[in-house]
């Protein structure tokens, strides 16, 4: 090679993948290359066009659009385009255009697809994007994990190990003792002769606390010292479930139960891990407390449990549910701590958690969001005061326990936030009949509703009535559909700059604003057209899956896209609190590694393109 | 030794044929064989050489040629497969402050051919082609002296000086350019074109043919198809 071409080996070094080629294969590629220049404004690629070469960018930019004028992302110096053109057979499908003046390095078609066919690590740069890049991405932190929370998120039904031993509660201790000794059992479970209901359990513990300890006969029937009607938990919940249940009754053997059979019983043996330990063991700490202070004091460590949490590996999703359950934890025991000082409450009520918390996606700097719906038994001048000094009772506890005043007074202290049924529903009624762009931004904080504490009854009466409304409501949905449009994800990243759509730019990033919320907001839509229970953002894109309104590529797409998306937020979140900083939704470019980067735009542009078949979906132009 | 009419002209092509009728052989008559691109042929089906030369002093009737560079276009992309750098070995010693200025040394410049080989390459390679240097004088006048000692004949090429044409520009848009800014390096900034460190034959032409695209691309965003013509004039 003539000596002089050594700037441009040395420029093509310092362009991935061009870096990771041997040497010698490198310093044939600089005799081989054309050279073009496209001033500002100047098409460099259109649709359609045959391409023979591959285009790396000396220097200038350029912006490659789709075919209907969007923007799909912005290049700079170093940066390659037209690669997935020649793998796919060389018909370009986009449009490029510089912006800046460019001067552009051209590597033919067949030197391209030599060095893919010859060094694979070269090919698998540009192996799958978007979609299947992230995917692959997820699954690669998913597996990661096997071994520790991804335990926590596992169905109770999975760890049922045998049938359970079952035996008549009259039988004599003696013989229950000599039946869990040949089980090799460590609790056995008691059933009346000729019926199938579970009146008790009997565990090793029980033996040794309440028989050998009290010096009961051991020709005692069982029925003297088991314990009655113990709590039991559903098949299909998680084994986080399992432990949270077990921790609030102090009860170490769950009977689980599937379609009314009791099919098995788990314990901690099998179920524990040092992750889920943390929050379990928080939870068991709230519910010991008896008074604000000791709750706050409890509350200091939810930095550390985000911390360590993020630092093994569990998936977004656990970690927001565990933040969740804490927050869930305090209410609850906020209102228990009510009740001791202010006695119980007049008329049945139901607290309910709405926002983030009410999906059980809770972040570290989540703000506080809750209503109070009443019985309509309620008559203010008689009852408004209780609830009145419960809710500020309340809500000033969670706020001293480190989750602040929501900003937009979505709170139970607020007085229209507390209400009887009968108001609330007029008002949804309101809400959807009439959607007035306050209204559907109300909507989109109360249709997130999670029963905290108080009648549940009450509680799931309401949101029936609510859920039976919406779908049938076309109007309202695209309103409901115009409002989760708001919030666009951006293009991509430049430079160091964050891409919006139309060109302009950014120097922070604010992931939740533009990348979890239009995921929820879209979720919202879907699960309200179809009345669907879940909250959850992931629980409502599967129900949307299997109702057949997203294609399972669409739902998984969006779910891989939205644990990317908060991963890297929590993340962020951690390295934050690591430093003693405060947490924040705020990124600037410059922290974003390449792998980030590149898989937050594919995140990113999965969400673009649901957010484009929704505005179809619900015609929203036609409403606006 | 060539007609009185010869400076009166700037049609290459009656150069070409009289010269055509008087060089009975040899390389300068290969390169004559084929005709001189037309003034009307739009830019895109021309071909381009980029030239640079390394002399030991600026004085073409003493000085002598020691390295050549050349880069190629074709419908205006660069063609590195085709570049070439090509040392020559001059007769006499290498001047002291032209060693300093290019780094090709006399041991360096051993290893190279005569300028009596190389010219019929470099000939060969300029045939039906457009010269385009920076600063072209430099260039012409040392190929025209070269042809001319070995040959005895002067050389016909058509030639765009990317230094004459950024003065127009420059001059067009009523500004003045002060010293130092025609410089090529001064040039290429303007066009957001890289920083080359080197500076030798190979890399100059390299830099005259990018800025040569440059300058080209910005005159066609008038709209109008160019031709040889805008840019001679």
């Amino acid at each position: 090679m003539e000596i002089e071409l050594i700037e441009i080996l040395e420029f093509l070094t310092s362009c991935p993948p061009f870096d990771i080629l041997p040497e010698e294969v490198r310093q044939t590629l600089p005799a081989t290359i054309h050279i073009r220049y496209a001033r500002r404004g100047a098409e460099i690629m259109a649709p359609g066009d045959a391409l023979d070469t591959l285009q790396i960018i000396r220097t200038g930019a350029v912006e490659i659009y789709q075919q209907n004028g969007h923007l799909i992302t912005r290049l700079d110096e170093g940066t390659i385009f037209g690669a997935q053109t020649i793998l796919r057979g060389g018909t370009a499908v986009s449009r490029a255009e510089a912006i800046e003046d460019t001067l552009i390095y051209q590597l033919s078609a067949t030197v391209f697809q030599n060095l893919c066919r010859d060094h694979a690590e070269f090919r698998d740069y540009f192996g799958p994007v978007g979609a299947d890049r992230l995917r692959s991405a997820v699954q690669r932190a998913e597996n990661g994990q096997e071994s520790s929370f991804g335990l926590m998120a596992s169905l109770v039904v999975e760890h049922i190990s045998r049938k359970p031993v079952c035996m008549s509660p009259d039988a004599s201790v003696k013989e229950a003792a000599r039946l869990m000794t040949d089980a090799k059992v460590s609790s056995i479970l008691l059933v009346e002769e000729g019926g199938s209901d579970l009146v008790g359990i009997l565990t090793d513990q029980d033996l040794r606390t309440r028989v050998v300890a009290e010096g009961v006969s051991l020709e005692a029937p069982v029925r003297t010292v088991m314990s009655q009607s113990p709590t039991t938990i559903s098949a299909h919940r998680t084994a986080f479930d399992a432990m949270l249940i077990m921790a609030q009754h102090n009860q170490h053997h769950l009977p689980v139960h599937r379609a009314g059979k009791i099919i098995g019983v788990v314990s901690p043996h099998g179920l524990l891990q040092n992750q889920c330990t943390s929050v379990i063991f928080m939870v068991s700490e709230i519910n010991k407390q008896r008074n604000v202070q000791g709750l706050v004091e409890v509350c200091t460590q939810i930095p550390q449990l985000l911390v360590s949490l993020s630092d093994s590996g569990t998936t977004a999703q656990s970690i927001s549910h565990a933040i969740t359950v804490v927050t869930d934890t305090v209410t609850r025991r906020l209102l228990r701590i009510a009740e001791r000082i202010m006695g119980p409450a007049p008329v049945p009520f139901a607290w309910a958690a709405a926002g983030s918390q009410a999906r059980d996606e809770q972040t570290i700097q989540s703000d506080q969001d809750h209503c109070l719906l009443i019985d309509d038994s309620y008559v203010k001048s008689k009852h408004g005061q209780y609830f009145r000094d419960l809710a500020r009772f309340v809500t000033d506890g969670l706020n001293a326990c480190g989750f602040v005043y929501c900003p937009g007074d979505a709170m139970a202290t607020n007085p229209q936030w507390r209400q009887p049924v009968r108001t609330w529903r007029r008002m949804f009624r309101h809400w959807i009949t009439e959607p007035t762009p306050k209204a559907v931004m109300l909507c989109s904080i109360f249709f997130d509703l999670k029963f905290i504490e108080g009648d549940e009854q009450l509680f799931w009466a309401f949101r029936e009535c609510v859920l039976n409304n919406t779908g049938s409501n076309r109007i309202f949905l695209a309103h409901l559909a115009a409002n989760a449009l708001r919030n666009q994800p951006p293009v991509g990243f430049f430079r160091n700059f964050v891409l919006i759509d139309g060109g302009e730019h950014d120097d922070t990033l604010n992931l939740k604003k533009n990348g979890v919320i239009p995921i929820v907001d879209l979720a919202r839509v879907y699960s309200l057209e179809r009345g669907i229970h879940a909250v959850n953002t992931k629980g409502r894109l599967q129900k949307a899956r299997d109702e057949g309104m997203l294609s399972p590529r669409g739902a998984r797409d969006l779910l891989d896209a939205l644990e990317f998306i908060n991963l890297t937020r929590i993340r962020h979140q951690a390295k934050q609190l690591r430093i003693g900083a405060d947490p924040n939704n705020y990124f600037s470019p410059k922290e974003l590694s390449h792998f980030e980067r590149d898989h937050l735009k594919d995140a990113f542009l999965i969400v673009q393109t649901m957010q484009s078949s929704l505005e179809q979906r619900y015609q929203v132009s036609r409403f606006l | 030794m060539v007609p009185f009419w010869w400076n009166c002209t700037h049609v290459l092509e009656f150069r070409r044929r009289w010269l055509l009728d008087h060089v009975k052989s040899g390389p300068l008559r290969d390169y004559l064989m084929t005709p001189v691109p037309s003034r009307r042929r739009p830019l895109d089906s021309l071909d381009f050489m980029a030239l640079d030369l390394e002399t030991t002093g600026l004085d073409a009737k003493r000085d002598e040629i020691i390295s050549v560079g050349m880069v190629e276009m074709r419908k205006c992309r660069i063609n590195l497969e085709t570049s070439s750098h090509l040392l020559v070995n001059p007769q006499k010693e290498i001047p002291e402050e032209s060693v300093i200025l290019h780094g090709v040394t006399d041991d360096i410049s051993k290893t190279g051919a005569t300028l009596e080989e190389i010219m019929p390459r470099l000939l060969d390679a300029l045939t039906g082609k457009v010269l385009v240097a920076h600063y072209a004088r430099l260039e012409v006048t040392f190929l025209q002296a070269a042809c001319r000692r070995l040959y005895g004949y002067p050389l016909v090429v058509p030639v765009v000086d990317t230094l004459r044409l950024e003065s127009k520009r420059l001059k067009a848009g009523n500004r003045y350019p002060k010293a130092g800014d025609l410089r090529l390096d001064a040039v290429r900034m303007r066009y957001n074109l890289p920083r080359y460190r080197a500076h030798n034959a190979l890399s100059d032409a390299l830099s005259a043919a990018e800025l040569f695209l440059a300058q080209v691309s910005h005159r066609a965003a008038s709209g109008r198809m160019l031709t040889l013509g805008d840019l001679l004039r």
